[in-house]
């Protein structure tokens, strides 16, 4: 009884299990909501006795109750804890697998252990989960490092949706323009009605399903109840957020008291981001066999409100509760518009009802961030161009070849590699370094070579003490060349100040490289290096070397220093506060703490440097190493994807404010 | 700076080119210069001690003056250097007139060299020169201040800081 011109058909109430018979024939699983130890949950269905027939649910801010719902309605609740996240990016995912073999020639040998992933229907998908779904598939597909494990659980997903008839007294998917109406990305989507379901087809496979149902078209009628049921919800949801303006409200509020305030009542249990069906920042961990010969590096969900999720290679940048929830509102609500082109909020409100303490965003967005007649203008920053980068992007094997220290925790390797995209990495650029049974950091490539590269490595944590303690012969596995790097061609026809401290010299050490070989073409080069005692320079032969040719000015700088030491001791900001520069042609580079190099770029701004002209790195935040974890965000950019090198002018407001 | 060539290297262009007095108006200008003198300062050579009465204040115009602290097990620390244009022996014009530190040249340098009672006894005299002369002073020694609050900070320090 199908006809290609009609769209929406109406499945009585005692045929749904056809339709779930139909579904998961096709060596499908069904997945769909049911009622376990009392809460709604998602779970795999196997006939229509599996759905909550008779279950409501009713949910406020930090409670959710199942209640007993209306006779025979299978689909009158509003969301439960669990969101299709849980099929589509899984909790827990083992991304490799690390195997050394035994045999004269010790071999190593990294593979994606097998997934097996069945192909999925899932039953019951609401309007703002569907836009959820979009969400993640744009952060985790969207490029341009895509994440493949993602990719092959949402490859041939069957959505049917269904249009959702009562309102949850947390839900606000009208505020955030993704429901209650389900419109499109669906295969099927159901209209539940006392005596059955209207159905209208999406896609071909929902054809195919439909096809195999007793189904009639729907009358005017039905057509009439179905809009009638999701009209009552849009009544029943007023709009609670405004979300016009709301980014640039967000932002200008950086400094609101209310952050605190809500700091006090949050628990940082990290409930709203388990929830949450955008959330995808994940950790990764390594786990290691007894015996040393095998390992596996596993990527589990993680969340912004734990107390070390921004501790990354610089340091921890969020350590209060207060910088966290402003993290992740902001993000929801302002830098991921920037980032992805949407609010990264559907309004499901899932955050508000499994808040133990109840903290309820609507309330917090209005008092944060209210309506205003006369918005707030604020300069939102240049958007950073994302770099294309080599896709797939494969582990590949680097020998050391040479080692030297540098000081007493720091050594620079030399390896050897004939991986052509490795070779012709840009300066500034960084690889993830990576042994087995340890998290591979991200350390920017300090010098590139015809037939390889180097590291300068200080051992500050179990990864990078394992790296530095490598010898000759032995085998680190990289990924990269990553992030984008330096400007160089910034430099043509320039007076270059070059200000670093410390082991921040090593990222910069390419960038002088390229800027020495185009000497002829760059007015004048400054370097200006600080370091904490004359013992922690680095690349002291090579400086002096540079210095004493002529080819680039050098202004060294220690911070303390005994009486052997005759060189300058101070800060590196006044080795450069009172050089004679030609202010209005100059291009300064960047490395160091970030209060290092606030304080620079305080005396670059003071003699008229502009922002467009002031590049940072800010490595220091770096994590995962592609942009796909979380954790080097930073306002609107992800520190590894669009940097680590920025302009001030593309970072804008995100430079300096404390806990961002 | 446009310096003709038969005035240069006098005391007035060497102050006019120190970034320490360069914003000083000319005729001031002309009225410190008289009562400095350009002094050679030998590497190795002690300027003035920890605690001593300072009895100068200079202008250091080449080379490289160490200030210094002694710190009992671990001897002379240097604290800062004095770079060319920068201001040593700021005690001079500050009660109670005792060094803050202990001045070591670290290379061959000159300096223009202020006797202390004389510069006092000038700036209690002519107040536009005191007006003119003492925001010198204190900028640098702002200056000086905002530079050891980030050495305090130790920025470069291998060790994880835990917040507080």
């Amino acid at each position: 009884m199908v006809n290609p011109n009609q769209t929406a058909y109406f499945l009585p109430r005692g045929d749904l299990d056809l339709l779930i018979q139909s579904l998961r024939s096709d060596d499908r699983d069904v997945v769909g909501p049911h009622v376990r130890d009392g809460a709604l949950v998602l779970d795999e269905i196997e006939s229509a006795t599996d759905l909550p027939v008779g279950v409501g649910a009713l949910n406020a801010p930090g409670r959710s109750n199942i209640v007993e719902g209306d006779g025979t309605r299978v689909f009158d609740q509003p969301p439960g804890a669990m969101s299709w996240k849980r099929w589509t990016f899984p909790p827990r995912v083992t991304q490799a697998v690390w195997t050394d073999s035994e045999g004269p020639i010790p071999a190593r040998q990294i593979e994606n252990p097998p997934r097996h992933i069945t192909r999925k229907a899932f039953l019951g998908v609401r309007a703002c989960e569907i836009a959820a779904l979009r969400i993640q598939d744009k952060v985790l597909m969207g490029g341009p490092v895509v994440d493949s494990d993602y990719v092959a659980r949402r490859n041939d997903n069957l959505i049917v949706a269904v249009e959702c008839a009562v309102a949850g007294g947390t839900c606000f998917c009208t505020s955030m323009g993704t429901g209650p109406e389900v419109t499109d990305g669906f295969d099927l989507a159901l209209s539940e009605l006392d005596d059955g379901f209207v159905i209208r087809v999406g896609s071909p496979a929902g054809w195919l399903i439909v096809e195999e149902l007793p189904v009639t078209p729907a009358t005017d009628g039905q057509l009439a109840d179905a809009r009638a049921s999701v009209s009552r919800v849009r009544d029943q949801m007023p709009t609670t957020v405004a979300t016009e303006g709301l980014p640039q409200q967000l932002i200008a509020a950086a400094e609101s008291p209310r952050w605190q305030q809500i700091a006090e009542r949050c628990l940082a249990c990290t409930n709203c981001t388990l929830v949450c069906p955008t959330c995808f920042c994940t950790s990764v961990s390594q786990h290691s066999d007894l015996d040393g010969r095998s390992a596996s590096t596993e990527r589990s969900w993680d969340s912004c409100f734990t107390l070390d999720f921004a501790r990354v290679a610089g340091g921890n940048f969020r350590p209060r509760t207060a910088d966290r929830y402003r993290q992740w509102l902001t993000h929801k609500f302002a830098t991921w518009t920037e980032q992805f082109g949407s609010f990264g909020c559907v309004g499901c409100g899932r955050c508000i009802t499994w808040c133990p303490v109840g903290i309820d965003v609507r309330d917090e967005l209005m008092a944060i961030a209210p309506p205003s007649a006369d918005p707030v203008r604020i300069e939102l920053p240049i958007r950073t161009p994302i770099q294309e980068q080599h896709r797939p992007m494969p582990w590949v094997p680097a020998t050391v070849i040479d080692k030297r220290r540098e000081t007493a925790d720091a050594v620079t390797l030399r390896f050897r590699t004939d991986y052509a995209p490795l070779l012709a990495g840009q300066p500034g650029q960084f690889v993830m370094a990576s042994l087995p049974a340890v998290a591979a950091p991200p350390i920017s490539v300090s010098r590139f070579h015809e037939d390889g590269f180097e590291l300068t490595i200080r051992a500050a944590g179990a990864a990078t003490a394992q790296i530095c303690a490598l010898e000759r012969g032995e085998i680190l596995s990289v990924r990269g060349p990553v992030g984008r790097g330096w400007p160089v061609e910034q430099a043509i026809g320039r007076d270059v100040m070059v200000i670093t401290g410390g082991i921040g010299l090593a990222p910069l050490r390419p960038l002088l490289d390229w800027l020495i070989a185009e000497r002829e073409h760059i007015a004048r080069i400054q370097l200006s290096y600080g370091a904490r005692t004359p013992a922690d320079r680095l690349y002291t032969d090579e400086l002096a070397k540079l210095a004493r040719g002529g080819i680039i000015e050098v202004a060294e700088t220690v911070d303390r220093a005994g009486p052997e030491w005759l060189g300058r001791v101070g800060v590196v900001t006044q080795v450069i506060d009172r050089v004679m520069c030609s202010c209005d042609r100059t291009v300064a580079f960047i490395c160091g703490p970030e209060r290092m190099m606030q304080a620079t770029v305080d005396v670059l701004h003071e003699r008229g440097v502009p922002d467009e002209r002031i590049w940072v790195t800010l490595e220091r935040h770096m994590d995962c190493g592609v942009g796909l974890c979380g954790h080097c965000q930073l306002g609107a950019k992800f520190v590894c994807k669009d940097g680590p090198v920025f302009s001030l002018a593309e970072l804008g407001p995100a430079f300096a404010i404390e806990g961002l | 700076m446009t310096t003709s060539p038969h005035r240069l290297g006098t005391l007035e262009d060497k102050l006019a080119a120190a970034w320490l007095t360069h914003g000083v108006r000319p005729h001031m200008r002309g009225v410190l210069a008289a009562l400095a003198e350009s002094r050679p300062v030998a590497a190795g050579q002690v300027l003035f001690r920890e605690g001593d009465l300072s009895d100068f204040l200079a202008v250091v115009l080449a080379g490289r003056i160490g200030l210094r602290l002694r710190v009992p097990e671990r001897g002379p620390v240097t604290i800062l250097t004095v770079e060319p244009g920068d201001v040593v022996g700021w005690s001079a014009v500050v009660p109670p007139y005792r060094a803050t530190s202990t001045a070591v040249a670290l290379a061959d340098s000159e300096v223009a060299y202020f006797n202390g009672v004389e510069l006092r006894a000038a700036l209690d005299e002519d107040d536009s020169l005191a007006a003119e002369f003492y925001p010198l002073v204190l900028r640098a020694v702002a200056r000086r201040l905002e530079g050891t609050r980030l050495q305090l900070l130790d920025l470069f320090s291998q060790r994880w800081v835990e917040p507080w």
